[in-house]
C-alpha cells in the first residue's frame, strides 16, 4: 500500500514536469509558427470591422467614435 | 468520463464529419486541448491523495459523530458558521499556543464536507470542545455581546425555540455511510432515539447512546432544558465534541514549550 | 421579443417551461416537509410566469424577418439587464454584510438575516448573478460577431440564459432559508447542481454550433477564452459537487469527499472558479471590447495565444496554496506555490498585452470613461495577479491566510478587474445592441468610473491594513514569551477598517446603481439610430438559421 502511494506521488511529480515542458514547447511552436502569422494578423484586425461584415473588405472607419 | 461527457454531442460530431469537417476540426481541437491542458493537471495533483494510507493517520480511538452531533453539524453548515470560523489549526507556533495542538488529517476523516474554513473573523473552533461550559455556549449563542461586549457575531436566540427535527436523521446517517462513514445498521435504525437520548441524561434512551458511541460520549441536556430537544441542543453538542473525537493530537504533540 | 420566434419555437418554449412547472410541482409536493418544498414553489413560479408569457403570444403572427441577414441579439439584451439587476441586488447585499461586521445590530433578529446566510447571497449574486449573466450575454454577442454568423436557433440561447438565472434564484433563495452545502462558491444543493449541468451542456453545444457556422477560417482568441470558461467550469462543477442526497425528498446532501481530500477538491474548485469563471471569461471580454473600443488591433495576437495556454495550464494546479501549513501533504502545497508563482508570467503577459494595445490611443483613454474602465481593469488584473502569486508563497501565506488580506485580494480582483471590465463592456455594448446613438448620460459614466475606482481603492486599502494588522497581532509575543493579544483585542483593532470597508463598498454599489439607471434611460430616451451595416456574412454554413419547419 505504501508503495502505491509513493509510486503515485513519484509519477505525479515526474509526469507533471514533462507535461509542463511538452505543452510549453508545443504552444510556443504553434504561436510562433511563421506560416500562421498572416492568419493571426488577419484575426486580430477582423474584429475591428466585424459590424460591417466582410462585404466591405477595406472599410474606412471614422477615427473618432468615442461616444458610440 | 470523457466519453459520457461528450455523448450528447454525438450528433454534432456526426454532422461535422459529413459536412463541414475541415473547418470544424478547429473548434473540436480547441475543446480537446483545453480539456487536456486543464484536466490532466488537476488529476495528477488530486489523484494521489486518494491512495492515502500515508496521508491520513491510522487511529483506533477515532469515533463517528452521534446523530445529535451530526444534526448540530448540519445546523453549523446551515447557518454559515464556516464563513467566519476555521476548523484547522496550522502548524505555526502562535496558532498552537492559541488554539491547541495542530490539526491532523485524521480528525476530519468523517467530515463530509470538511469545514476547515478560509477566514477567521472569529477564532478557530477546531478544539473549542469542552473549552467553555454548555451554559456559556448557550448564553453566547443567544446573544454573544452579553458575554463578549466587543463581539460582532450574530445572535442565534431562535435556535433555543426551534425543536430539532429527528425523523430525517436515519436517512442522513445512511447517506453518510454511503460516502464512507462507518455507521452500523444499529446506529442508523436508532438515530432518532439516540438524538433524543443524548440530550436527556435521565431518560431511558440515554444508555443506548453510550452503548453505541462509547462510554465517553457526553450525555447531557446541552441547552439546559430537560423537557425538549431543540436545535440549540444539537449545535452545542457539536461544538463540545470539536477536537474530542480522538485524543491522538494531544497524545502525539504534548504541548511542547517550543 | 416574442414576435421574433416562430410558432414552432414558441411551442417548444412552452413545452420546456411546462416541463419546468411540472418539476417545480413535483419538488413542492415531494419536499413539502423540507425546505426543498419552498424551492419547488419558486421553480413553479419562475417557469409558470414564462409559460404564460409564451402562451399569450402562441398564436401571434409568424415573424417576417430574414434571419440570414441579422444577428440574434434579444437574449444578449435581456442578459445585460439581468446582469445589472443582479449587480444591484448582490452589491447591496455586500454593503449590508459588510455593515454587519461594523455594527452587528444590523443583523436584526430574523433567522435568515444573519451574516452566515446572507454572505453567500452576496458572493454567489456577484459571481454568478452579475458575472455569469454578463459572461453569457457578452459571449452571445462576441461569438456571433467574430464568427460573422447568426446563432443556429432561437430557443437554446433563451434556455441557457433563463435556465442559468433560475439556478441563481434557487441558489440565492436557498441560502436565506438555510439550504447550503457549505462548499464556498459551490453552495447550492444537489438538484440545483444537476440543473446547472443541463444548462451548461446546452450552452456548450450552442457555442460549438455557432462556431461551426462561422465564416472566418480562424476562431478569434476571445472565443478560446469563453470556451475554456465553459468547459473547465463544467469539469470543476461536476467533480466538486459529487454528493449523496440524504433523501430525494429533501435538500440536504453529503459530499462524496471528506477531510483532507475534500479540502483539496474544494480549493481545486475554488481557485479555478477564480481562474475560469472570473478570469478567462472576462479576458475574452477584454480581448474583444478593448481593441474594438480603442480602434486598434490587439498588440500581440501571438502573446494572447501563449498566455491563453499558460493560464489554462498553470491555474489548474494552484488551488493547494489555500491549504498551507494544514494537514495537506507538503508536496502538494509546494506544487501549489510553484505554479502560483509561474502563473504570474501568463497573467502579466495578458495585462501587458492589453495595456500595450492602448499605446497610441491614450488620448481616447483620457476622454472616454468606457475605455478607461477597461484600462483600469487591465491594471487591476496585473496588480491582483501579482498579489495572488505573492500571497501563495508560504511565509507570506502564514501571515495573510484567515485574515482580511485575502478578502481584500479577492475584492481587488472582483471589483477592480471583473466588475470594471464588465461595466466597460456594458457601456460599449449598450448603444450597439439597442441601436442607439450614444449612452444617455456620459457624465453619469464618468461619475460611475470615479465612484467605482475610489470605492475599490478604499476597500482594498482598508482590507490590507486590517488583514496585516490582524495577522501581526495574532503572532505578537510579550517579552516573557506569551501571546500578547487576545482574539478580542484584534477584533477591536478591526473596527475602523470595517467601517471604511463598508463605505468603500457603498461607493461601488452607488456606481452600479447609476450604471443600471443609465442603461435603462439609454433604452428609453435616446433616439434610435440604424447603423449602416451590422449583419452576418451570407452563410455557407450547413445548418440553416431558419428552422426546418419554415
Amino acid at each position: 500500500m505504501d508503495m502505491t502511494h509513493e509510486w503515485y506521488v513519484a509519477l505525479s511529480k515526474s509526469f507533471g514536469l514533462f507535461w509542463l515542458l511538452g505543452l510549453s514547447v508545443a504552444i510556443t511552436a504553434y504561436a510562433f509558427w511563421p506560416s500562421l502569422g498572416g492568419r493571426f494578423d488577419k484575426a486580430a484586425n477582423s474584429i475591428l470591422d466585424d459590424e460591417d461584415g466582410p462585404a466591405q473588405p477595406t472599410s474606412t472607419k471614422a477615427e473618432d467614435k468615442a461616444c458610440r | 468520463m470523457l466519453k459520457t461527457l461528450l455523448k450528447p454531442f454525438a450528433r454534432v460530431f456526426e454532422f461535422q464529419a459529413k459536412t463541414h469537417y475541415k473547418m470544424e476540426r478547429h473548434s473540436m481541437a480547441l475543446t480537446a486541448g483545453i480539456i487536456l491542458a486543464a484536466g490532466v493537471g488537476g488529476f495528477v495533483e488530486i489523484a494521489p491523495l486518494f491512495t492515502i494510507d500515508d496521508t491520513v493517520e491510522d487511529v483506533a480511538d477515532m469515533r463517528v459523530y452521534t446523530p445529535l452531533e451530526q444534526a448540530g453539524r448540519d445546523i453549523y453548515i446551515r447557518e454559515g458558521c464556516y464563513a467566519c470560523h476555521s476548523q484547522m489549526i496550522r502548524t505555526l507556533r502562535d496558532e498552537v499556543e492559541r488554539y491547541g495542538p495542530y490539526s491532523l488529517a485524521v480528525e476530519s476523516k468523517y467530515d463530509h464536507p470538511m469545514l476547515w474554513g478560509s477566514k477567521r473573523t472569529g477564532p478557530d473552533l477546531a478544539r473549542v470542545g469542552d473549552k467553555y461550559s454548555d451554559d456559556w455556549q448557550v448564553r453566547h449563542l443567544i446573544n454573544p455581546r452579553d458575554l463578549v461586549p466587543q463581539s460582532v457575531m450574530p445572535q442565534y436566540a431562535f435556535l433555543l425555540e426551534t425543536p430539532l427535527r429527528t425523523d430525517d436523521l436515519p436517512g442522513r446517517l445512511d447517506a453518510l455511510r454511503m460516502v464512507g462513514v462507518p455507521y452500523t445498521d444499529d446506529m442508523i435504525a436508532n438515530a432518532a432515539n439516540d438524538a433524543l437520548g443524548q440530550a436527556r441524561p435521565d431518560g431511558d434512551r440515554a444508555s443506548g447512546v453510550l452503548d453505541r458511541y462509547g462510554e465517553a460520549t457526553a450525555v447531557r441536556a446541552f441547552d439546559g432544558q430537560n423537557d425538549r430537544l431543540t436545535e440549540m441542543d444539537a449545535l452545542v453538542a457539536y461544538l463540545q465534541i470539536l477536537g474530542n473525537l480522538t485524543d491522538v493530537a494531544q497524545n502525539t504533540q504534548p504541548m511542547a514549550e517550543e | 421579443m416574442m414576435s421574433n420566434l416562430t410558432s414552432t419555437e414558441r411551442a417548444r418554449a412552452m413545452l420546456i417551461t411546462g416541463a419546468g412547472v411540472l418539476i417545480g410541482l413535483t419538488m413542492a409536493a415531494v419536499g413539502r416537509n423540507d425546505p426543498m418544498g419552498a424551492h419547488g414553489w419558486i421553480v413553479l413560479l419562475f417557469c409558470g410566469v414564462l409559460f404564460f408569457i409564451v402562451g399569450q403570444k402562441l398564436y401571434d403572427a409568424e415573424p417576417v424577418e430574414d434571419r440570414s441577414v441579422s444577428y440574434y441579439d434579444d437574449p444578449t439584451k435581456i442578459g445585460i439587464l439581468l446582469a445589472l439587476f443582479w449587480a444591484v441586488v448582490a452589491m447591496g447585499m455586500g454593503v449590508w454584510v459588510a455593515s454587519q461586521l461594523a455594527w452587528p445590530d444590523l443583523r436584526f433578529d430574523a433567522a435568515w438575516s444573519s451574516f452566515g446566510r446572507i454572505r453567500p447571497v452576496h458572493t454567489s449574486g456577484v459571481i454568478f448573478g452579475f458575472g455569469g449573466n454578463a459572461l453569457i450575454a457578452t459571449s452571445f454577442h462576441i461569438m456571433q460577431r467574430t464568427s460573422r454568423a447568426r446563432m443556429p436557433d432561437q430557443v437554446s440561447p433563451w434556455f441557457v440564459l433563463l435556465g442559468f438565472n433560475l439556478f441563481c434564484v434557487v441558489a440565492a433563495s436557498g441560502y436565506l432559508i438555510g439550504i447550503t452545502q457549505s462548499k464556498e462558491y459551490a453552495e447550492p444543493e444537489w438538484y440545483a447542481d444537476l440543473w446547472l449541468v443541463i444548462v451548461w451542456v446546452v450552452y456548450f453545444v450552442l457555442y460549438i454550433r455557432t462556431l461551426a457556422r462561422r465564416n472566418e477560417p480562424h476562431i478569434y482568441v476571445a472565443n478560446w477564452y469563453y470556451l475554456s470558461f465553459i468547459l473547465v467550469v463544467a469539469i470543476l462543477h461536476v467533480v466538486n459537487n459529487l454528493a449523496i442526497p440524504a433523501s430525494f425528498s429533501g435538500a440536504k446532501s453529503y459530499s462524496a469527499f471528506s477531510g483532507v481530500q475534500d479540502a483539496m477538491v474544494q480549493w481545486w474548485y475554488g481557485h479555478n472558479a477564480v481562474a475560469f469563471f472570473l478570469t478567462t471569461g472576462f479576458l475574452g471580454m477584454l480581448y474583444y471590447f478593448l481593441p474594438k473600443r480603442a480602434g486598434r488591433p490587439i498588440y500581440s495576437y501571438r502573446l494572447s495565444i501563449l498566455s491563453f495556454w499558460g493560464i489554462v495550464f498553470f491555474y489548474i494546479w494552484v488551488g493547494s496554496h489555500h491549504l498551507h501549513y494544514t494537514a495537506l501533504p507538503q508536496w502538494v502545497q509546494t506544487l501549489g506555490v510553484t505554479f502560483s508563482v509561474m502563473l504570474l508570467v501568463p497573467s502579466w503577459a495578458s495585462a501587458g498585452n492589453a495595456l500595450m494595445t492602448l499605446n497610441g490611443a491614450w488620448h481616447k483613454v483620457r476622454d472616454d470613461a468606457t475605455l478607461r474602465f477597461m484600462m483600469v481593469a487591465a491594471v487591476f488584473y496585473g496588480l491582483s495577479t501579482f498579489e495572488g502569486s505573492f500571497m501563495a508563497i508560504r511565509p507570506v501565506n502564514a501571515l495573510s491566510h484567515y485574515t482580511d488580506w485575502t478578502v481584500g485580494h479577492v475584492h481587488s480582483g472582483a471589483m477592480g478587474w471583473v466588475a470594471m471590465i464588465t461595466f466597460g463592456s456594458i457601456y460599449a455594448l449598450t448603444p450597439v445592441l439597442w441601436r442607439r446613438e450614444t449612452m444617455y448620460s456620459w457624465k453619469a459614466v464618468e461619475w460611475h468610473f470615479w465612484l467605482a475606482l475610489s470605492g475599490t481603492v478604499i476597500y482594498v486599502f482598508a482590507m490590507w491594513n486590517s488583514g496585516i494588522t490582524q495577522g501581526l497581532m495574532w503572532r505578537t509575543y510579550t517579552e516573557s514569551g506569551t501571546l500578547r493579544f487576545s482574539f478580542v483585542d484584534t477584533l477591536i483593532a478591526m473596527h475602523p477598517y470595517y467601517i471604511a470597508r463598508a463605505f468603500g463598498g457603498l461607493l461601488f454599489f452607488t456606481g452600479a446603481c447609476i450604471c443600471f439607471w443609465n442603461v435603462v434611460m439609454t433604452i428609453r430616451r435616446v433616439p434610435h439610430h440604424t447603423p449602416a451595416i451590422d449583419y452576418p456574412t451570407t452563410s455557407e454554413a450547413m445548418e440553416p438559421a431558419v428552422p426546418a419547419a419554415e
